[in-house]
C-alpha cells in the first residue's frame, strides 16, 4: 500500500522532470514537420521516441548496438528506409537487389510504409542460379520486392492478418506477441524496427508472390 | 525492501525539486544555464561526428526530447540510490550533491554562451537536491523519532509520505510556474511592427511558397531561444574599420529589401523534404559590411548565433549582388523563434548550414584560415553551394494511377544559378521536356509539369534539370554528407 504510494509519487516527480524534457516543445510540433515531408508522417516522433525499447526477435542480436553506427536501431530511425538499409550489414543483399530495381529513391520517399526485410541469410536459401535469374529481370525483381511492401506502418499489434502489398497482392502474417510467420514460410527474426517513413521487420526467408 | 523503495523515491523526489527550481530560475533568467538543457547540449557537442552524420544533421525535433529525457532519466537513478546509500551514510548525500552540482555546473561552464552566471542553476538545484534529500531521510529515520526512543515506526512513516508529499507539491508547481515563464517570455517576444520594404517582391503568384508552420527546421538547439528583441544587438566586429553595433531599432530603420528565396537543407536525400520557399523581408548585408569598413584580407564571415552555433559564409555572397541578408520576417510575419527570431542570416544559394545561421547576434569577419565554423569542423564541406537538383512529387512512389494522361510534376532547384530545363524520362527512356511555371528570379525553385500517356503496367519515373549555365543535373549518386546529396530522383507507379 504505502510502497504503491510512493511509487506513485516517484512517478508523478518522474513525469513532471520529463515534462520539463519535451513540455517546451509543444508550439513547436507542427513546425517541426518539414515542409512537403511525405516521409514524416505525424507517427515519426512516437516512432523514434524509444526505438530500442520496442524491437523484438532474436535476431535484433545480431544489429549493432553502437549508436554511431550507421546499422545501429538509433542511426536507422533517423533516416528513410533505403537509406537505412543501407548501412545494415544485415540487408546488403536486398540493398543491392533494390538498386538493381531501382526502388530505391521511391521507399525512400514513400508516405509510410511496412517494409519485410529478407537477411543475406534469407537470399541464400534461394538457390545461385535462381537468385542471379531473378536480378537479371527488373520485373521479376520488381515483383518480388514490392511484394514485401505494405502501405502505412504497421505495428507489431496490427501485424496479424491479410496486407495487400505493393505488388498488388495479398501477404498474410500470423501470430502474435513477439512470434510471427510471413506467408507462411518466413519468421519475423527482428520486428518493429523503426526508420524515418517506413516500420520494418527483418525475416528469415525471401517471399514469394504466388503467380 | 519497502525501505529501498522509500529511500529510492526520496532521492528522486528531492532531485525533482532541485531540478524544478532550477528551472524555473533559469527560466526567468538564462534558459539555456537550465541543468538539463546544459548537459544534453554538451553531450551533443561532444558527440562524434559518425553520430552527427546519421543523428544530429537529422535533428529535426525528435532525437532532442529523447535526448533530454535520457538526462532527467540518468539524474533519476542517480538520485535513486543516493537515496539508499544516503540513508545509512548520510554524509554521502552531500558527496552526491556536490558530484550533480559539479557536473551540471560543468556543462554550464563549457556552453558556448557561458557567463559566470552559467553555473548557478545547477549549484542551486544540488543545494536543494542535497538539503531535501537529507530532510526527507532524517524524517523517515526511526532514530530520529520523538521522545522516548522513537520506535513508533508508522509515526515516522507518516512524517516521511507528509514530507514526500510535500515535496512532490512544491516540485510539480515549481514546474509548472517554469513552464508557465518560459511561455509567457516567448510570448512577449514574438511581437515585432515590421516595416514596409523599400525594394518588395515581384510579383509571383504562380511561385509555390511554404507556409512557415510547415517549414522544414534543421538544427542543434535543444531549447528554441527566447530573445527579447529590445535587448537584442547584433555585433560587427573582427577584420572592419570600424565596429558596428545595431539593435533592432537601427536594423529596422535601414531600407529592407523583400524576397522570393528557396532555402534547403546539405543533409536532404535525393527526393527528401527538407527544402521550402519563403517571402522575406531583410536588410541587405552588403552595404553593412561597407559602412563597417571590412577589410581586403576577410573572406569569411562567421555568423554566431545566441547559442554559440557558428556558420562561415564567404565574404564574396554577399558582396557579388546576390540577396544577401539580415532576415527579420517570413511570410509577412516576424521569424518564428524556431526560425530564428527576431533575426537570421540568408545567403541564396549556399545551404542552410553554410549561409543561413538562425538567433544571429555576431557577425566577425575572419578569413577561412583563421577559423573553421561549427559543421565545416564537422567535416562539412565549404563553401557549401547549393547542387542543382529536382523531385518528383506527383505521382507518390508506388502509386496506382489509372491508365491514359497522367500529370507529372515537382520542383526543380539551383539558387544563384537558375533552372534552364526540366526533363521527365519513363523507364529510361527519352528525356521529355517538362513545362516550367514562372519564377521571380533565380534564387527559388521551379515548379514543372509534365503530361504522360500512361500505359498500364510497372514504370519508372526520373526527373534530371539543367541549370542556368546548361550544366545538366548529375546521375552520379553521393549522399548528403559532406556536400550534399545528387543523383536523379526515380520513383515506380503501376497504372492500372
Amino acid at each position: 500500500m504505502r510502497t504503491s504510494k510512493i511509487t506513485a509519487l516517484t512517478a508523478a516527480v518522474l513525469f513532471s522532470v520529463s515534462l520539463t524534457a519535451c513540455g517546451s516543445d509543444d508550439s513547436t510540433t507542427s513546425s517541426d514537420q518539414p515542409a512537403a515531408a511525405p516521409t514524416m508522417t505525424s507517427e515519426a516522433p512516437m516512432a523514434s521516441a524509444a526505438p530500442a525499447m520496442e524491437n523484438f526477435g532474436s535476431g535484433c542480436a545480431a544489429v549493432p548496438s553502437d549508436p554511431s553506427n550507421k546499422g545501429s536501431f538509433q542511426a536507422m530511425a533517423q533516416v528513410p528506409v533505403a537509406t537505412a538499409a543501407s548501412g545494415n550489414p544485415l540487408l546488403s543483399t536486398l540493398v543491392s537487389a533494390v538498386k538493381q530495381a531501382g526502388l530505391v529513391d521511391s521507399l525512400n520517399s514513400a508516405d509510410g510504409i511496412t517494409v519485410f526485410a529478407p537477411t543475406n541469410d534469407a537470399f541464400k536459401k534461394i538457390p545461385a542460379a535462381d537468385l542471379k535469374k531473378v536480378l537479371a529481370d527488373k520485373k521479376m525483381l520488381t515483383d518480388i520486392l514490392t511484394y514485401h511492401v505494405v502501405p502505412g506502418k504497421l505495428t507489431p499489434a496490427d501485424l496479424s492478418g491479410a496486407h495487400k502489398t505493393l505488388e498488388g497482392k495479398d501477404v498474410s502474417v500470423m501470430g502474435s506477441g513477439e512470434d510471427f510467420k510471413v506467408a507462411g514460410t518466413a519468421s519475423v527474426i527482428c520486428g518493429n524496427v523503426q526508420t524515418a517513413n517506413a516500420n520494418v521487420y527483418i525475416i528469415d526467408s525471401v517471399l514469394m508472390p504466388k503467380s | 525492501m519497502r525501505n529501498l523503495l522509500r529511500d529510492a523515491a526520496a532521492g528522486v523526489l528531492a532531485a525533482g525539486l532541485g531540478i524544478a527550481v532550477a528551472e524555473l530560475f533559469a527560466a526567468a533568467t538564462r534558459p539555456d544555464a537550465a541543468p538539463l538543457i546544459a548537459v544534453g547540449g554538451a553531450i551533443i557537442d561532444a558527440t562524434p561526428t559518425a553520430v552527427k552524420e546519421f543523428a544530429v544533421r537529422e535533428l529535426g525535433s525528435y532525437d532532442k526530447p529523447v535526448l533530454l529525457a535520457s538526462v532527467g532519466l540518468v539524474l533519476a537513478l542517480f538520485a535513486a540510490v543516493l537515496g539508499i546509500l544516503g540513508r545509512r551514510r548520510r554524509f554521502l548525500v552531500a558527496a552526491g550533491a556536490v558530484v550533480l552540482g559539479a557536473a551540471g555546473a560543468t556543462a554550464a561552464l563549457t556552453r558556448p554562451t557561458a557567463s559566470a552566471f552559467s553555473p548557478v542553476p545547477a549549484l542551486l538545484a544540488a543545494t536543494i537536491a542535497g538539503a531535501t534529500l537529507w530532510w526527507l531521510l532524517r524524517a523517515a529515520d526511526p532514530l530520529a523519532g520523538r521522545v522516548g526512543g522513537g520506535a513508533d515506526k508508522t509515526g515516522n512513516r507518516r512524517a516521511f509520505l507528509r514530507g514526500a508529499v510535500l515535496v512532490a507539491g512544491a516540485a510539480v508547481l515549481t514546474e509548472a510556474g517554469a513552464q508557465l515563464v518560459t511561455r509567457t517570455v516567448r510570448r512577449v517576444s514574438t511581437k515585432l511592427a515590421l516595416p514596409a520594404p523599400a525594394s518588395p517582391a515581384k510579383p509571383a503568384s504562380a511561385l509555390a511558397i511554404t507556409p512557415s508552420a510547415d517549414f522544414y527546421r534543421v538544427d542543434t538547439a535543444l531549447t528554441v531561444p527566447r530573445i527579447d528583441p529590445d535587448t537584442w544587438e547584433l555585433r560587427v566586429h573582427g577584420m572592419v574599420g570600424t565596429e558596428l553595433r545595431l539593435s533592432l531599432d537601427d536594423l529596422l530603420r535601414r531600407p529592407l529589401i523583400e524576397r522570393d528565396i528557396t532555402l534547403n537543407c546539405v543533409s536532404n536525400e535525393v527526393g527528401g523534404p527538407y527544402i521550402g520557399t519563403a517571402r522575406w523581408l531583410g536588410v541587405p548585408l552588403a552595404p553593412l559590411l561597407h559602412e563597417a569598413g571590412l577589410r581586403p584580407e576577410a573572406d569569411q564571415i562567421v555568423a554566431r548565433s545566441v547559442e554559440g552555433m557558428t556558420i562561415g559564409t564567404p565574404v564574396a555572397t554577399a558582396l557579388d549582388g546576390r540577396d544577401t541578408m539580415l532576415a527579420v520576417a517570413m511570410n509577412g510575419e516576424p521569424l518564428r523563434p524556431e526560425h530564428g527570431f527576431p533575426v537570421r542570416m540568408l545567403t541564396p544559394g549556399l545551404y542552410g548550414y553554410a549561409g543561413a545561421c538562425k538567433w544571429v547576434t555576431e557577425l566577425e569577419l575572419t578569413t577561412f584560415a583563421e577559423f573553421d565554423a561549427y559543421w565545416v569542423k564537422r567535416g562539412w564541406a565549404r563553401p557549401g553551394t547549393v547542387r542543382t537538383a529536382s523531385r518528383i512529387d506527383k505521382p507518390r512512389p508506388f502509386a496506382r494511377p489509372a491508365a491514359g494522361k497522367v500529370t507529372v510534376a515537382g520542383v526543380a532547384w539551383a539558387q544563384r544559378r537558375g533552372i534552364a530545363k526540366v526533363e521527365v524520362s519513363v523507364d529510361g527512356g527519352a528525356w521529355r521536356a517538362a513545362e516550367l511555371l514562372p519564377v521571380p528570379s533565380i534564387d527559388t525553385w521551379v515548379q514543372w509539369r509534365w503530361t504522360w500517356n500512361a500505359t498500364a503496367g510497372p514504370h519508372s519515373l526520373a526527373v534530371r534539370a539543367t541549370d542556368g549555365t546548361g550544366q545538366v543535373q548529375t546521375e552520379a549518386r553521393a549522399t548528403p554528407f559532406p556536400s550534399g546529396a545528387t543523383g536523379r530522383h526515380t520513383i515506380t507507379v503501376t497504372v492500372e
